[in-house]
């Protein structure tokens, strides 16, 4: 999007009415249970498919929300929820625990009205009703910002149906209640409903792959009251009439989320709808943007006490700090690498989740510590101090789920680095993290859509994990010892970035003996390890290198001595375990390694077999796997090589991707066989 | 049951601060000895706790500790529970550098404050206050006093000075101080001196004091920690809980304590007494009344904890889980006890220490050392023992949660202090038949049939009971240790008893099972049975080894293999035995059939240091056996 060209869409132009197509009488199907009243007939629920084995069943989960004009001459959000739950099996009694979560801010706080909830069971074909107490609904404070109501329903078994209803109020008019439409388990009928008086416009955010049954807008004329405290005089009330834009939204038959491996959040699938407040447009003319636009939200966050205002600053505190630190360098790029690295090293990380500083940046570089947002643009200060050119970015995480393509939304996102320019060279700098390296990111950063905070150039920032190049290289020689049929080697790895910091923060955590340990583990019988050394472990900079020796002994009672020249390194196991999938598949980089061995014969031994060279493409061009064996007169020279182009891939591609490594995990597996020479 | 917590439990988690005295906390004056291994040392831990009357007493602590290096991170925090029965009066704390200066002070708002329910309770008053300076400009030094008053008396805080390892102590103590004719008692470990005691106008202190602990390090199997490093147990004789007063100096008492609790909380509803006799009237034999009985609570209820105030050591009434169909472990404990003594059957509620952590218990100091509730019921030939917490295990079983530990049986006239019985070695067997084709391409199809039976089948149990059969199956389609492998059908069929079995069967294919390397087959006849551990030598060994599980693994399998081959290398028998264990395995093959045998049993015991190279030894051997293979030749 042109930042400060276009509105952002609203309401009407949500990409989520193209189903007009669907037929007239599907769109008028009612709800299809009546809640409050349970009958014998509706026990009669089963679950088919993929979810037979379902612990318990969604029969109708309804949600409204609506806007009333309240007593403090400003209007409130109502939202009216309602589910009807079939408990099929004991597995299924967690459905039966809901914990509502209210959100509360200074005096202003959500609320729950008329909150009832029964089960229902049926004895001697007669329905039998337990009602939930007032007393075993508990409040349970989290935190500062938010309270959970919390229940269980009375006299459970299985094969009860269990139904709640209430209504939440809400004074947080940017916080319009979002819907789920999948969960856990699975649910037959969901249905949300909107009523959107047209003085308030929202933007409309649909995700996930299922289709809508029913998607239907109508109009009407609605009339608000509300009263305004007039402070010392008279309250006034006022009354008015705008048109109401009613949306309905229903799935049908929706499957549970399922859990898969190598994806970046769940959230991002789940069919979901939300909204963003964009604009107030009321009858008297009075209008007002409430979603802003790139430009705005860029120039406001950087004169943001809580994110950029310290940035304009001279911040001459800092001045004979840097001084100290930046004794001995040059060079703006030395300089640069200085303040990353102090940075970096001596300010602990306290949280790495927030948009926002939780202090000043002077505060923060007393206390030695804050959120990466703090370090972050501590570090931008710093650089910017010493004029060198850098921006904050903003970016969600991989956990955090995507950010908007569409709107100009600043809740999806959650965390700040740094960006930096020197000679036309760009990096991108996080100093939160210990063992990440000058111009290296942490893979959570790696989500795609980010933004580039700059007045100059405000402008999106693609961070793919495409980009991340996970690249390794294994190096071993085996030589024959002076006497015997023995051979002694040398190990030497430089790990892609992701296992160089793995073995960082592991190191880090349990000690390089307790590391030793785990490699030593990988060894037994026939081959011994032993020296490990770790290069660069505390210099996150450079590249880790690892090294270790290894002694190889052929059991001299054995006739023939088998060998995998693969060692201890490659895939033992398919990392993609699961046979279906409906998820793409999201990794953390781009794989990309590289193994190689040179081994003598062993004295006395000659091969008797050696598996077959071979080298398979992946999806054409998307890769390659090669496995080459070359047997000369006494030694051997090998070379695996592992190389895909790209981290993401589609639910489609997985079975290829499953194969392609099931050939991978197979063909490393094989032996070398050596034979005793005859005499 | 959480509430009823191990007095060493206690002290672990209860820390506090006020700063200023004038200590020297320059790195400097830590002798070498004690930074040896370390990564954090305890300079100064006074714990002052002061009884004010039988049910009111304040906690006095204050503690510096000196953060070597990042692993000793974990322990910069404070961490501080507190609920309605005992509040926080005062937090304090100071930051230092390496030299001892002072570089700040705690705030208040820097405090968090959340939330102590967990995932397990539905809802419990316990709450938590954490605070960090999150420094990381190593070393430096956190101090912390902190305040918290008791309104109650159950628990006294306990003294485990090592509390964990790479953890030096350079001096630490804990006084007691109460009335001079109050009554309590304590018991030490690895702890020679007597306590020093000073009385002043009416008030006796008890002070116990260690300094200069070297930093210790956790071993496999270690005896646990108050068995290996000073520490003082403190318990009450009188003690006070919102308005109930009892007394622990014999466990008898104790046992009145919780009786007097649960005391006239055996009411049932007229519908539910009906129910009972009319499950249990024409049955004469007892066990039959006591399984009909136990079958209908499990039927009727599910586990749903609430812990309020006294409500963590009171169980609801019965009429509540008549009512509500769902209760804690108390809760349903009583029911089951109202149930039975309804049918005329005498049963005890029973305190157990569950879990791993649970078989240590210090047996001969009586005092509040449990967090589960289940119950006994004594018949003629054998007790029966039932968890009332679960809907799906059979009556009799205990499982490896509340086996072969103590517990206190309570009745009215008092509590009684009994073992809780073992699962032996056949017991807890595991007994597979696999019959398994191989194809030229090293792709295994196999149907595996496999019977666990008593602690072999409690994980297995509860994974089939309580996830959907969908979530059984992914479990099963990942969790398998196997390369690449899909299954096609599984099923498991339950043999409910006091010696319970699972029957599973699964139908599985595992595509380049064996490895194919030209005219060879590699293939390990272990399919399913691998042992994965490997010990790490140590010439160190301090302390003795324990296990207390023991079980047997037998195994049968029958692999068919592709026509034209035949056997190059193998080792026909493996056998060898340990005071850890036996094992024996053999390969032989039978026309086209590869036939492997393992049978394997695990031993329980307590074994001297001395023995850990021994131990290493055989799992190294139990590894390499589980994990060779064979060689198969194509013939020419």
């Amino acid at each position: 999007m042109t930042p400060g060209k276009s509105y952002p869409f609203l309401v009407l132009c949500c990409a989520l009415l193209h189903l007009s197509a669907l037929a007239q009488d599907k769109q008028q199907e009612k709800l299809p249970v009546k809640f409050g009243k349970v009958t014998p007939e509706d026990f009669n629920v089963t679950v088919k498919g993929p979810d037979s084995a379902a612990g318990a069943v969604i029969i109708a989960d309804y949600g409204n929300s609506s806007f009333d004009g309240n007593q403090r001459g400003w209007f409130s959000l109502a939202f009216k929820h309602s589910r009807r739950i079939k408990i099929l099996r004991r597995s299924g009694f967690d459905a039966a625990t809901v914990t509502i979560p209210l959100y509360t801010a200074g005096t202003e706080t959500e609320k729950i009205e008329s909150l009832h909830a029964s089960t229902y069971t049926l004895e001697d074909g007669k329905v039998v009703e337990t009602k939930l107490d007032d007393k075993s609904i508990f409040t349970d404070k989290i935190s500062k910002h938010w309270i959970n109501k919390k229940f269980t329903f009375p006299g459970l078994k299985e094969g009860a149906i269990v139904e709640f209803t209430y209504t939440q109020t809400s004074p947080f008019l940017f916080q319009l209640q979002p819907w789920e439409f999948q969960g856990e388990i699975p649910c037959l009928w969901s249905e949300y409903q909107v009523d959107m008086p047209n003085f308030f416009q929202y933007a409309t955010i649909a995700q996930g792959y299922l289709p809508f049954y029913i998607s239907k807008t109508e109009t009407r004329r609605g009339h608000f009251f509300m009263t305004d405290p007039g402070g010392a005089g008279k309250d006034e009330r006022f009354s008015f009439e705008d048109e109401v834009v009613t949306h309905r939204w229903v799935m049908k038959d929706v499957p549970a989320m399922k859990e898969e491996a190598f994806t970046t959040t769940l959230n991002n699938y789940i069919a979901k709808i939300e909204f963003q407040l964009s604009r107030y447009n009321f009858p008297g003319g009075y209008q007002q943007d409430q979603m802003g636009n790139w430009l705005k939200w860029t120039a406001a966050l950087l004169k943001d006490d809580d994110f950029g205002a310290d940035l304009a600053k001279s911040n001459s505190w800092m001045d004979d700090s840097l001084k100290v630190v930046l004794k001995g360098a040059a060079t703006p790029l030395e300089k640069a690498k200085k303040i990353y690295a102090y940075v970096r090293d001596n300010f602990l990380c306290t949280s790495h989740d927030n948009l926002y500083t939780s202090t000043s940046l002077k505060t923060t570089f007393k206390n030695r510590n804050g959120n990466e947002a703090d370090l972050n643009l501590l570090l931008t200060a710093m650089l910017l101090h010493e004029k060198i050119n850098a921006d904050p970015v903003i970016l969600s995480t991989r956990s955090h789920g995507f950010t908007s393509p569409m709107y100009p939304l600043l809740s999806r996102y959650n965390y700040v680095i740094s960006r930096m320019t020197i000679d036309s060279s760009v990096y991108l700098l996080d100093a939160s993290e210990p063992w990440v390296g000058f111009g290296k990111l942490p893979t959570r950063c790696y989500n795609g859509l980010s933004r580039l905070i700059s007045m100059d150039n405000p402008s999106p920032l693609y961070l793919d994990a495409d980009a991340m190049k996970e690249q390794k290289t294994t190096i071993v020689f085996l030589t024959k010892e002076e006497k015997g049929p023995g051979l002694l080697g040398h190990l030497q790895s430089t790990p892609g970035f992701n296992e160089a910091s793995g073995i960082r923060v592991k190191v880090k955590e349990k000690g390089q003996q307790e590391f030793s340990k785990g490699i030593q583990t990988a060894y037994s019988g026939e081959i011994g390890f032993s020296n490990l050394e770790l290069d660069s472990l505390k210099q996150p900079d450079m590249p880790l290198a690892l090294a270790y020796d290894l002694t190889i002994k052929p059991d001299p009672s054995n006739g023939v001595f088998y060998f995998n020249p693969m060692l201890s390194e490659g895939y033992k196991e398919n990392p993609f375990k699961a046979a279906e999938r409906v998820y793409p598949v999201e990794m953390p980089g781009v794989i990309d390694e590289t193994y190689i061995l040179n081994m003598d014969i062993p004295e006395g031994y000659e091969v008797d077999e050696i598996p077959k060279s071979t080298k398979v493409a992946y999806n054409d061009d998307e890769g390659y796997f090669e496995y080459i064996v070359v047997k000369n007169a006494d030694n051997i020279q090998f070379r695996s090589r592992l190389q895909l182009k790209k981290a993401n891939f589609k639910p489609e591609d997985y079975n290829t991707l499953r194969e392609f490594f099931g050939f991978i995990v197979k063909k490393e597996s094989e032996q070398i066989v050596f034979k005793k020479k005859k005499a | 049951m959480r509430k009823i917590n191990c007095l060493l439990v206690t002290l672990l988690s209860s820390v506090l601060v006020r700063a200023g005295d004038k200590i020297d906390f320059n790195v400097s004056s830590i002798p070498a000895s004690l930074q040896t291994n370390a990564d954090v040392v305890l300079r100064i831990d006074e714990t002052r706790f002061e009884i004010t009357a039988v049910g009111r007493a304040r906690e006095y602590h204050h503690y510096a500790l000196t953060i070597l290096n990042e692993r000793g991170d974990k322990h910069a925090r404070l961490v501080l529970d507190y609920d309605k029965l005992h509040e926080i009066e005062s937090i304090s704390g100071t930051l230092y550098d390496a030299t001892g200066k002072k570089i700040k002070s705690l705030k208040k708002q820097d405090i968090s404050d959340y939330s102590g329910t967990g995932d397990e309770s539905l809802i419990s008053d316990d709450r938590v206050k954490v605070h960090s300076f999150y420094y990381k400009v190593y070393p430096y030094t956190i101090e912390y006093e902190t305040e918290v008053k008791y309104y109650y008396t159950m628990f006294f805080p306990g003294w485990v000075p090592l509390e964990d390892e790479h953890y030096a102590v350079q001096n630490s103590k804990i006084t007691v101080v109460c009335p001079t004719d109050y009554k309590f008692r304590y018991k030490v470990f690895n702890y020679s001196k007597e306590p020093v005691v000073q009385t002043d106008k009416g008030t006796t202190s008890y002070t116990w004091e260690v300094s200069n602990l070297p930093a210790m390090e956790n071993e496999f199997g270690a005896p646990s920690r108050y068995e290996i490093t000073p520490t003082v147990c403190l318990g009450p004789d009188q003690f006070e809980v919102e308005g109930y007063s009892g007394n622990m100096k014999t466990w008898q008492d104790f046992g009145k304590f919780v009786y007097a609790l649960k005391a006239g909380k055996d009411q049932l509803p007229e519908p539910i007494r009906q129910k009972v006799h009319q499950l249990t009237d024409g049955v004469s034999e007892p066990r039959e009344k006591i399984r009909l009985l136990y079958e209908f609570m499990q039927q009727n209820t599910h586990y749903i904890s609430v812990q309020l105030g006294i409500g963590g050591w009171q169980p609801f009434d019965a009429k509540y889980v008549a009512e509500k169909k769902y209760g804690d472990c108390k809760a349903l404990s009583n029911y089951m006890y109202s149930l039975l003594k309804e049918a005329g059957v005498k049963s005890y509620y029973t305190l157990i220490k569950a879990g791993q952590n649970g078989h240590y218990m210090v047996d001969d100091f009586p005092s509040s050392q449990f967090n589960h509730v289940i119950l006994c019921v004594p018949q003629p030939k054998d007790t029966v023992w039932l968890e009332c917490t679960s809907q799906t295990i059979p009556a009799g079983y205990l499982s490896g949660f509340t086996s072969d530990r103590w517990a206190l049986l309570v009745d009215e006239d008092g509590g009684k202090l009994v073992r809780t019985p073992k699962y032996y070695r056949r017991d807890n067997l595991q007994s597979r038949r696999i019959e398994a084709s191989l194809d030229p391409e090293g792709n295994l199809s196999a149907m595996i049939r496999t019977q666990y039976r008593a602690e072999q089948m409690d994980e297995l149990e509860s994974m089939i009971n309580q996830l959907s059969k969908d979530k059984v199956m992914n479990i099963l389609k990942s969790e398998l240790d196997l390369p690449t492998y899909d299954i096609n059908k599984f099923d498991y069929r339950e043999e409910k008893s006091a010696m319970p079995s699972i029957y599973e069967t699964l139908d599985l294919v595992a595509p380049n099972y064996a490895q194919v390397s030209g005219k060879r087959i590699f293939i390990n006849p272990n399919i399913m049975s691998r042992s994965r551990r490997r010990l790490h030598p140590d010439e160190n060994r301090k302390y003795d080894i324990i296990g207390y599980y023991e079980y047997q693994d037998v195994d049968t399998t029958e692999i068919k293999i592709p026509a034209g081959y035949q056997l190059e290398a193998v080792t026909p028998k493996t056998s060898f035995e340990s005071p850890f264990g036996l094992y024996t395995s053999t390969i032989k093959v039978e026309g086209d059939k590869i036939l492997y045998l393992r049978q394997m049993d695990r031993y329980s015991g307590r074994w001297p240091a001395s023995s850990y190279s021994e131990m290493v030894k055989f799992y190294e051997q139990l590894y390499k056996a589980d994990n060779s293979r064979i060689v198969l030749v194509k013939k020419e």
